[in-house]
C-alpha cells in the first residue's frame, strides 16, 4: 500500500499493528495534516478518542500522556488509517478539526468532558455526557473508579481513592 | 447564533425573541423538546427555535444515559467485560458483543471456529431483525399507525424467546464471547428459528401491507428530512441513514468479518434521501436478513463454537476431574485473566444503526487500558440538525424516528 503524502516535516513515526496502518504526527501540524489525507479520499471520519497513558507497564514508553486517536476511512479504497497525536500532560491543547470533520465536534466535546484536553478553536467546547456541573474528568486513569457516598456506609472512603495501578 | 442584539423575555420556562429574524409574528420561540417526550426514542433533550412552526436550530443535549461503561470496562478482566458491552446499545446487545469480542480476539490473534461465526452471523442477524422491529413499530406509533406496533411486537417476542433458548437470557444475552460464543445452539432453538425463518417474509409483507402505500404514512415521511449524498457522508452518517441517501455501503460487505462475503445477499439502498427511503431501506434488510438466516441455518457447520485454547476459556468440565493442568487453568483465568499483547485495534461491525465499532488498547496486563465504542446513534444524532432545518415541527417527530438513535448507545 501507498504511505499517503504528507507534508514535510510532520512524521514521528509509522507502521502496521494487527492489520491497520498508522501514523504519528507532531500535535502542530495535525490540521495540515488531516487537510491533505481528506484531499487524499480519506473523506471518512469514523471517530476519535484519547488514550491515557499515566504509569503505563508497557516496556517502550509512550512520548507523553496523553494519544489522541483519529480513525479514518478511504470508502473508495476500502482503506483505513489511524493518526496517533502525543499530547503532554502539563499542556493538554491540541487544535480542534470540526472545520475539517464535522463529526469531529462532538467527539472532541466527549474527549474535553471525560480527559480534560482543550481543543482550540472549537465553537462550544462544554460537557457533553457528564452532567454540567461535574468536577473533574473522569476517563483520566487517576479519576478514581469509585462509587457515590452512601449514607450509613463505612467504605465509601476507600471507594474514592484511586486504585493501585491506575 | 448570535441573539445579542434581540430583545428576550422569559414566560412560563418559555424564552420568546423579538427582534431583526421575523417569522409569523416576527418570533422566535426557543422549546425544550425532552428529555420526557415519548417520541425521542430515550431521554433525548433537544432544544429548538422556532419561527412559527419552522424550526431555526436544533441543539441535541445529551447524557441523560451516560452510564461510564467506558471507565468501568477498565476496572474489569478481559472476559468479564462482554456484560457491559450488552447494555450500551440495549436493542442490539449481540452485535455489540460481536464488536468487543472480535477487536478482543484480533489483539490475541486467535479466530472463532466456523461453527461459531455461523451462530455469530446467526444471531446479529436475529438482532438486527428485532432492533428494526422495535423502530418501525415505535416510528408507525409516533406517526399515528398504532396498529403496526402490535405486529412488530408480536415478531420481536419471537426473537426474544429464541435469546431465552441459546443463552438463557432474552435482552442481555453476552452470548457471543472472544474466542466463541457462550454456548453451542440447542435443537430446540434451530427449531424454532427455521419456523420464524418460514413466517417472516409474510410477516414482513404484512408490515408493508399496513405502511408502504399507506397514504398518511407516505404524506407524512416523504420529502421529509432529507440528506444528500454528499452531506451524509460529510456528517458521517452511517448504516440506514447513508443507504437512504444512496450510497451503497454496509460493512458486512465492504469490510466483512465472519464470512459475511460467503452469503449471496444485497446491500439495501435507496435514493430517496428522505424519511420514507430510510424506511424502505429498513424494510428491504428485514427481507435481506431473512436470507441471510436461512443461508446461514442451512449450511451451519458442525465443530466446536470455542477456540481451543486454555489460555483464553475455561478447559470442559470433565477435564476438571482427571487433570491438573485443566484445574491451574481454571484457576488463573477465573482469578487474573488473560492478557493480550500490548497493541491496539479497531473492529467495525454493522449494527441496525449504523456502524458499531469498538477500539482497545491493550497495556499487557489482563485489564484493557482503553475501551472506546464508536456508537452509530452518537454520529448520526449530529445530523439531527442539519436534517432538521427548516421543516415543520410535526415533521422533527418523523426525523428524529427514522434518524434511529438509542440513547443508551449514544451517552454509553
Amino acid at each position: 500500500m501507498t504511505t499517503p503524502v504528507l507534508p514535510e516535516n510532520v512524521l514521528q513515526a509509522s507502521g502496521v499493528i494487527a492489520g491497520a496502518e498508522w501514523i504519528t504526527v507532531n500535535r502542530e501540524n495535525v490540521r495540515e495534516v488531516m487537510r491533505a489525507l481528506k484531499s487524499q479520499g480519506f473523506e471518512s471520519y469514523l471517530f476519535m478518542t484519547c488514550v491515557d497513558h499515566l504509569a503505563t507497564p508497557v516496556v517502550e514508553k509512550p512520548p507523553a500522556r496523553f494519544e489522541l486517536v483519529y480513525q479514518l476511512r478511504d470508502m473508495r479504497a476500502h482503506r483505513e488509517l489511524r493518526v496517533r497525536v502525543f499530547v503532554p500532560e502539563d499542556d493538554p491543547t491540541a487544535s480542534s478539526l470540526h472545520d475539517i470533520y464535522a463529526p469531529a465536534n462532538w467527539d472532541e466535546r466527549e474527549t474535553w468532558d471525560l480527559f480534560g484536553i482543550t481543543f482550540e478553536g472549537h465553537p462550544d467546547l462544554k460537557r457533553i455526557l457528564m452532567p454540567d456541573d461535574w468536577v473533574g474528568h473522569p476517563l483520566r486513569r487517576d479519576f478514581p473508579v469509585g462509587g457515590e457516598p452512601v449514607d450509613f456506609s463505612d467504605d465509601h472512603e476507600t471507594w474514592q481513592t484511586a486504585p493501585p495501578e491506575a | 447564533m448570535a441573539d445579542t442584539e434581540l430583545e428576550q423575555t422569559q414566560t412560563q420556562g418559555i424564552t420568546i425573541t423579538r427582534g431583526e429574524r421575523r417569522g409569523l409574528h416576527g418570533e422566535l420561540l426557543t422549546v425544550n423538546f425532552g428529555p420526557q417526550h415519548p417520541s425521542t426514542h430515550g431521554v433525548l433533550r433537544l432544544v429548538v427555535d422556532l419561527d412559527g412552526e419552522t424550526i431555526r436550530r436544533v441543539e441535541p443535549v445529551i447524557g441523560y444515559l451516560h452510564t461510564g461503561i467506558e471507565k468501568q470496562m477498565e476496572a474489569l478482566r478481559w472476559q468479564q467485560g462482554v456484560v457491559l458491552t450488552d447494555r450500551h446499545d440495549y436493542l442490539s446487545p449481540p452485535i455489540n458483543n460481536l464488536a468487543y469480542a472480535l477487536a478482543v480476539e484480533q489483539l490475541m490473534g486467535v479466530e472463532a471456529p466456523p461453527r461459531a461465526q455461523g451462530l455469530r452471523v446467526l444471531m446479529s442477524e436475529l438482532t438486527r431483525i428485532s432492533s428494526h422491529l422495535i423502530w418501525l413499530g415505535t416510528s408507525g406509533i409516533e406517526l399515528g399507525a398504532m396498529g403496526i406496533f402490535m405486529y412488530c411486537l408480536r415478531d420481536r417476542e419471537k426473537i426474544m424467546d429464541l435469546n431465552e433458548e441459546i443463552s438463557g437470557f432474552r435482552m442481555h444475552t453476552s452470548y457471543i464471547r472472544p474466542g466463541g460464543v457462550m454456548a453451542d445452539a440447542t435443537p430446540r432453538f434451530l427449531d424454532l428459528l427455521d419456523a420464524l425463518i418460514r413466517e417472516m417474509p409474510s410477516n414482513i409483507d404484512q408490515y408493508e401491507d399496513l405502511l408502504t402505500r399507506n397514504p398518511i404514512f407516505q404524506e407524512r415521511t416523504q420529502g421529509i428530512g432529507m440528506l444528500s449524498r454528499e452531506d451524509a457522508i460529510r456528517l458521517g452518517a452511517t448504516g440506514p441513514m447513508i443507504r437512504g441517501s444512496g450510497l451503497p455501503w454496509d460493512l458486512r460487505r465492504d469490510r466483512p468479518y465472519c464470512g459475511y462475503d460467503t452469503y449471496d445477499w444485497e446491500v439495501a439502498v435507496e435514493t430517496g434521501c428522505d424519511c420514507y427511503a430510510r424506511y424502505l431501506v429498513r424494510i428491504k434488510e428485514l427481507r435481506e436478513s431473512v436470507r441471510i438466516l436461512r443461508q446461514a441455518l442451512d449450511r451451519l457447520p458442525s465443530g466446536p463454537v470455542n477456540v481451543d485454547d486454555r489460555k483464553m476459556l475455561p478447559p470442559p468440565r470433565e477435564e476438571l476431574e482427571t487433570s491438573m493442568e485443566a484445574i491451574i487453568h481454571h484457576f488463573k483465568l477465573f482469578t487474573e485473566g488473560y492478557s493480550p499483547p500490548p497493541g491496539d485495534v479497531y473492529v467495525a461491525v454493522e449494527s441496525g444503526r449504523g456502524e458499531n465499532g469498538c477500539y482497545i488498547v491493550s497495556d499487557g496486563t489482563h485489564k484493557p487500558r482503553r475501551v472506546k465504542f464508536r456508537s452509530a446513534s452518537f454520529v448520526n444524532l449530529q445530523a439531527l440538525e442539519h436534517m432538521a432545518m427548516g421543516s415543520m415541527l410535526a415533521d422533527f417527530i418523523a426525523i428524529i424516528g427514522t434518524a434511529d438513535t438509542v440513547l443508551g448507545d449514544c451517552d454509553r
